[in-house]
């Protein structure tokens, strides 16, 4: 048995996903590479103001698993790297990597891409003018706005604030037809955290519906609602217009059928999400099947297998919550550490 | 130009949102225990209501319109007068949202602001009603059935089914009477039909 | 996936034509005669050649939108104006300066490029006199052109707006076109970089994107209590940000924002006075085309006012 344990695992993407499979992999005493592309682990969550359905703090979450890393001795972290080529060969891949510069060459048993996804490019949009308007954020600035408010860098007067739910998603003109899936979630935490951070403050939701299908998301979004009182409107936004410095909101009350109107100082848009460049290079770097919109696919009946001895984890495979990205990580860790038992 | 001003705005009622405010729903939160906030916007009690084929508003929308605090509609709307309180709504929403009771109130609230009901007789009916239990303690159907067609000057509505009524024993000439009705009396502070509170 | 909303003027257009076919504007020859002969001055002043054709018929815009006939005359007064570029001026591209003659020629081309049967049913139609559609000649607008020789424009400048505040009013056919546009169809803003090159001061008001409220007449067919509303907010916003002038690259919105303002004061909206001409006229203004040329006459709202502001009034 132990000498399986000597191949090695390669890891792509240090986010969330990628970190968990690490942590499971050495835990059982596997070698693994773990490879990212920034000067840190973390990826997404290090962006992230707070978190839901428990509005636990991101920043817990790279800490202890680092020190888990430690422990077990088994995981070497490569930031600053990207994997820069591969080559099939038996038992495996001998994969290039580019470290911090350097090239490195290794031997590996499986591999698991947890490259993650990006946010949509909102220029498409010139209606709700991302990119025209000081004051209108994608979700993804947004969070370093409200950490910014959370740290003591407050606005003067409480914010009226503003969320566009599905920009992109559910969208067919603009080639994203499907729900991003945590936009109803995220949305909701930070339109809570809005309210946490200025009780006199306003912020309205826009939506056609809230899908809240996960332990405690109901809850989640009632609890934003009925105690936070965000104010949700039915109804997807047309236009955005500047306004003696803010920002007119039109709109229709679908539930009421009446044209409304709002003033905001903020705006933030939920965008669609879609597979980051990593992940796109990777799919093709090994192969990799991917949907129509790239994100790659895996087997039939396959929850993390893309193919023999490569597995994915994360948002790569589909936009995934943390905790998605979690179970998936450890997952594709538990699928890597099968294939390299069967190994010889 | 300014543009509050402008002749434009008379003929563009967008909503404001953003100047409405929570008052009315605080307000109904406070006296009515019903927090409309809890809403799931889902329509079921409007899909069961028994009367929404002639309601202005449905229950759904009277909800929001109380989100939005559109007051002036509310108490000038018809479904006021037209609700039959039977509870189907409230029995069947999911939020356990009263609408009945909030009904109830608004009703009150349009009285009390002196709004006049858009079903007159409906109004007229209420009042002989709770006037007869003012006076006796208890309804009496024969007087209160004469007295609210002379009032609202049907005078022979129903007329063919009197006598029958009245010699099955339906209709006692004799109208039921409480022994202690100081007690009764007391408890309507001020009289039914004058403006003040109505309860 | 789609294919990209917003290119470069030099990807939809290529190089500087030498020569082009101007196509005519029903609206604009009656309305605003000044238009066409301001165009075609600017251009010459580029040194581009204009020819245009007497047989050219209406855009078939009105065919469509007035509802007098079936969409398959439309289609077949297309396919006839456009088989005439084609034939007599083989290789020459073809420049509307209304949003509407290049809304519906594009788009009607479209369709009869994309469905052979309605190629063909309009090739029967116009085959009785000759003509024949391929589906090659291209259709742009002429404010395209303008933006691909801005820097040509900029340098040809002799009579700069000095810093008069001009706003644009871009018009809905032009902007609400889906593909291959040169810029966002909601927050485009290479007019008013054309504006800055002439030397005038780009003004955004709030409610620019707003229709103009012509379409087709019907600020005169419908009641004025439908469309003055429009218009007066439209030109309350405007007239908020302090706006000079307006341009437009389209003679129905030109009529529509003009021609209706005397009756909008006489209703008790503004008074505006805001000037509205083409944007070619303010090119041609700001390149020193002869102002008979630019005929400012047809004008319901004066532009003396504007004349003064850059040393061109009648005292001058």
């Amino acid at each position: 048995m132990g000498v399986h344990k000597e191949q090695l695992t390669l890891v792509i993407g240090g986010g969330a996903a990628g970190i968990e499979a690490a942590r499971v992999l050495g835990q059982a005493g596997y070698p693994v590479v773990l490879v990212e592309k920034s000067n840190r682990l973390g990826g997404v969550l290090n962006q992230l103001a707070s978190s839901f359905p428990r509005w636990e703090d991101p920043a817990q979450f790279v800490e202890p698993r680092v020190k888990d890393f430690e422990k077990c001795e088994k995981v070497r972290i490569l930031l600053e790297s990207t994997v820069s080529g591969c080559q099939k060969v038996k038992n495996g891949y001998q994969v290039k990597i580019d470290n911090k510069g350097v090239a490195e060459e290794l031997q590996v048993g499986a591999v698991i891409i947890a490259t993650g996804f990006e946010l949509m490019d909102l220029s498409g949009y010139g209606e709700y003018g991302h990119g025209s308007f000081a004051n209108v954020f994608n979700s993804l600035e947004f969070e370093a706005v409200l950490k910014q408010w959370a740290a003591g860098n407050k606005p003067e007067k409480p914010p009226v604030v503003a969320f566009f739910k599905c920009v992109g998603s559910r969208d067919r003109s603009k080639g994203y037809p499907y729900c991003s899936k945590i936009c109803c979630m995220y949305t909701a935490k930070q339109a809570g955290l809005v309210k946490d951070l200025f009780p006199d403050g306003r912020s309205y939701v826009f939506y056609m519906d809230y899908r809240a299908s996960g332990k405690e998301y109901e809850e989640f979004v009632r609890s934003v609602i009925e105690d936070k009182h965000v104010r949700y409107v039915r109804g997807r936004p047309a236009k955005v217009l500047p306004e003696n410095g803010r920002l007119l909101i039109r709109c229709e009350d679908t539930l009421m059928g009446v044209p409304v109107e709002v003033r905001a100082d903020y705006i933030v848009l939920a965008a669609a999400i879609r597979p980051s460049q990593g992940t796109a290079e990777m799919a093709q770097m090994f192969g990799l099947k991917t949907d129509a919109y790239g994100f790659i696919e895996p087997e039939p009946f396959e929850a993390v297998k893309v193919q023999e001895r490569v597995f994915l984890a994360g948002s790569c495979g589909f936009a995934v919550e943390t905790l998605g990205a979690l179970q998936q990580g450890a997952a594709a860790a538990a699928q890597a550490i099968a294939v390299l038992h069967q190994a010889d | 130009m300014n543009a509050t001003t402008s002749p434009v705005n008379q003929y563009f009622k967008a909503l404001q949102l953003d100047e409405t405010d929570s008052s009315l729903s605080q307000e109904i939160l406070e006296n009515c225990g019903v927090d409309i906030e809890r809403c799931l916007e889902c329509g079921k009690c409007s899909g069961g209501c028994s009367n929404t084929h002639i309601f202005d508003f449905t229950p759904r929308k009277i909800v929001q319109m109380i989100k939005i605090g559109d007051e002036k509609r509310l108490l000038h709307m018809d479904s006021l007068w037209c609700c039959v309180a039977c509870h189907l709504c409230v029995d069947r929403c999911p939020s356990g949202i009263d609408i009945p009771r909030i009904m109830d109130y608004l009703r009150e609230k349009a009285i009390t602001k002196g709004i006049p009901a858009t079903r007159p007789t409906v109004e007229l009916f209420h009042n002989l009603m709770l006037d007869q239990v003012h006076k006796k303690g208890r309804v009496s159907e024969l007087y209160l059935i004469l007295n609210y067609n002379l009032k609202s000057r049907q005078y022979l509505k129903n007329a063919e089914l009197g006598p029958q009524m009245f010699f099955k024993g339906k209709l006692n000439p004799i109208p039921a009477r409480v022994k202690k009705m100081d007690q009764v009396r007391r408890l309507f502070r001020p009289k039914p039909g004058q403006k003040g509170e109505a309860r | 996936m789609n294919s990209p909303r917003v290119i470069t003027p030099q990807e939809r257009l290529g190089t500087k034509p030498e020569k082009v076919f101007l196509f005519r504007s029903c609206t604009g020859s009656m309305e605003y005669p000044g238009t066409e002969s301001a165009i075609k001055e600017v251009l010459k002043k580029l040194g581009i050649e204009v020819v245009m054709d007497p047989d050219q018929t209406c855009c078939s815009g009105y065919i469509l939108t007035c509802s007098g006939h079936t969409p398959e005359a439309s289609l077949a007064v297309t396919a006839r104006n456009l088989s005439i570029v084609e034939q007599r001026y083989a290789g020459l591209d073809m420049f509307c300066f209304c949003n509407g003659c290049f809304g519906y020629n594009t788009e009607l081309s479209h369709i009869l490029k994309h469905h052979p049967a309605y190629m063909k049913m309009a090739n029967e139609v116009i085959g009785q006199w000759g003509y024949e559609y391929k589906g090659q000649v291209r259709i742009f607008h002429v404010q395209e052109l303008y933006y691909l020789l801005l820097d040509e424009i900029r340098a040809k400048v002799v009579r700069p707006l000095n810093g008069l505040r001009v706003a644009s009013h871009y018009g809905c056919h032009y902007l609400a076109q889906q593909y291959g546009l040169l810029d966002d169809g909601d927050l485009p803003t290479f007019h008013e970089e054309i504006f800055e090159a002439l030397g005038a001061t780009p003004v955004f008001y709030k409610e620019r994107r707003m229709c103009c409220g012509y379409a087709v007449g019907r600020g005169f067919t419908h009641k004025e209590s439908v469309v003055q509303p429009h218009l007066g907010r439209k030109l309350d916003s405007a007239k908020e940000e302090g706006v000079e002038l307006i341009t437009t690259t389209c003679p129905g919105c030109n009529v529509a924002l003009d021609r209706e303002q005397n009756n909008l004061a006489a209703r008790g909206f503004g008074p505006y006075n805001i000037p509205v001409i083409d944007l070619g006229q303010l090119i041609g203004l700001a390149l020193g085309v002869d102002l008979d040329k630019l005929g400012f006459e047809a004008n319901t709202i004066p532009l003396d006012g504007v004349l003064e502001r850059i040393g061109l009034g009648k005292g001058a």
